[in-house]
């Protein structure tokens, strides 16, 4: 039995409000894989050498997620097993910068092993974060004997920008870049509970970027 | 006895929450993660390795220097130990940690070398300092490769070393950073910084290791072929 018939509806309305964001993306990729790419994986890794930020592990985790669930058929290494398994090859201090360097990695005999038993033909860079751009307003909240509450308003922008080169580990070669840019802002009214309209910036573009990806490596798409 | 909903009780979690957040607290960090071996062609020695009690309990601390600042006591001497542990043996063909004289006397005569890392310095950094989203962490190590000859047995049962029989002395530098992050505490990112850079001790290591001219001499004198280098 539900006591508030409209508790639910409203929980469902507030967990929906999203804010608009803006996206673009680019693409320049050569070489496509015209029958997809059969039984070789492939692996997305973050590049993470830059002073100021790090590209986020769980935003690599998600373009994966996005190229396997639209083809099944495509097997995405996991990041963290696959740096793991390599250390200390691609660790931000001498990870490599460009194809090349990998076929002298394979020189050393377990790390050639390694990277055979991951079948992998395709390595893609991403390198990007999201940052809050602005936030403004204000919101007080507290506590009293008779509950607790708050109100003000909030507001703040997010953009992503992330770049992925994709490169051929077969061919030696960089076979094409895609990025996406997105931003949004996003509002947080409160008057007694705080209602947060999100505006889903970094989700946009793993969608944005995946997709992309999805339809270069795919034959379905 | 009934235990139910009293009319204090969102009090109660409201001066939780309060305490919880108020800021000026100690902050201790005991290093804990989990470290891979490395993938590569072995070097082929046998090498000891001494971790001395101020490497082994290895702790930085550093006290407040405002009201609104917390004071900082990182320990990092456990991991520090495991790390090595791990790492030295997928780079060395054996390795053997000499923690006595006992052991010493069991094993040196099988030992190409003996290892023995130090700590020199370690630096932090956290958004409160820098206004920079990251928490960072930096290390330099101070290693020191000796002859087995040169370790010996102190008075207090700890083990020394003659510096006139170094093979090489040489430093590393090792970092790691990471993003601030929704709902991660200051703790929690501190770690994971000092995580990241004794990863990067290891990466550090690899690459420098042949280079340092009197290393590759031993190496050469020992007809081993250098590890391998990073592209």
């Amino acid at each position: 039995m539900i006591a508030n018939p409209r508790l639910p509806l409203s929980l469902v309305l507030v967990l929906s409000l999203q804010a608009c964001v803006s996206a673009t993306v680019n693409e320049m990729t050569y070489n496509e894989p015209e029958a997809g790419i059969g039984d070789a994986a492939l692996v997305i890794l973050g590049r993470r050498h830059a002073p100021d930020y790090d590209t986020e592990f769980d935003f690599i985790d998600c373009v994966g997620k996005v190229i396997h669930s639209g083809d099944p058929s495509i097997t995405v290494i996991n990041e963290r097993q696959f740096i793991d398994r390599l250390y200390p090859w691609f660790e931000p201090r001498i990870a490599p910068m460009q194809p090349s360097d990998i076929d002298r990695l394979r020189a050393q005999t377990p790390i050639h092993e390694q990277l055979n038993r991951f079948g992998i033909e395709y390595m893609i860079w991403i390198d990007g974060t999201t940052i809050e751009t602005n936030s403004t307003g204000s919101m007080t909240c507290g506590v009293g004997p008779g509950g607790a509450g708050c109100f003000g308003f909030g507001t703040w922008g997010n953009e992503a920008n992330y770049e992925a080169t994709i490169w051929n580990l077969n061919e030696q070669a960089e076979v094409g870049k895609v990025s996406a840019e997105t931003s949004g802002q996003s509002y947080m009214p409160a008057v007694i509970v705080p209602i947060p309209i999100i505006a889903p910036v970094q989700d946009t573009a793993c969608e944005s970027l995946g997709l992309q990806l999805l339809q270069y490596f795919s034959s379905e798409h | 006895m009934i235990f139910g909903p009293r009319p204090y009780g969102l009090r109660m979690i409201a001066l939780v929450a309060v305490m919880a957040l108020s800021g000026c607290s100690n902050k201790q960090v005991i290093v804990t993660g989990n470290f891979p071996t490395p993938t590569m062609t072995k070097v082929q020695t046998t090498l000891g390795v001494v971790y001395s009690p101020e490497f082994a309990n290895h702790e930085f601390f550093d006290e407040a220097k405002g009201r609104n600042e917390s004071s900082w006591l990182v320990q990092t001497g456990t991991a520090q130990v495991e790390f090595w542990n791990t790492f030295l043996p997928g780079m060395f063909e054996r390795v053997v940690v000499i923690g006595s004289d006992e052991d010493w006397h069991t094993h040196h005569e099988s030992l190409d070398a003996v290892l023995i890392p130090q700590v020199a310095e370690l630096q932090y950094a956290i958004p409160l300092h820098t206004n920079v989203k990251v928490y960072e962490i930096w290390l330099r190590y101070q290693f020191r490769l000796v002859t087995p000859e040169a370790i010996h047995a102190h008075e207090a049962e700890s083990l020394m070393f003659n510096p006139a029989e170094d093979i090489a002395s040489f430093t590393l530098t090792a970092y790691g950073k990471t993003p601030s992050a929704f709902m991660q505490s200051d703790t929690d990112a501190v770690n994971y910084a000092a995580i990241v850079a004794l990863r990067d001790a290891g990466a550090n290591f690899i690459t420098q290791f042949e280079r340092i001219p009197a290393v590759a001499t031993w190496l050469l004198a020992l007809g081993e072929d250098t590890p391998g280098e990073a592209p």
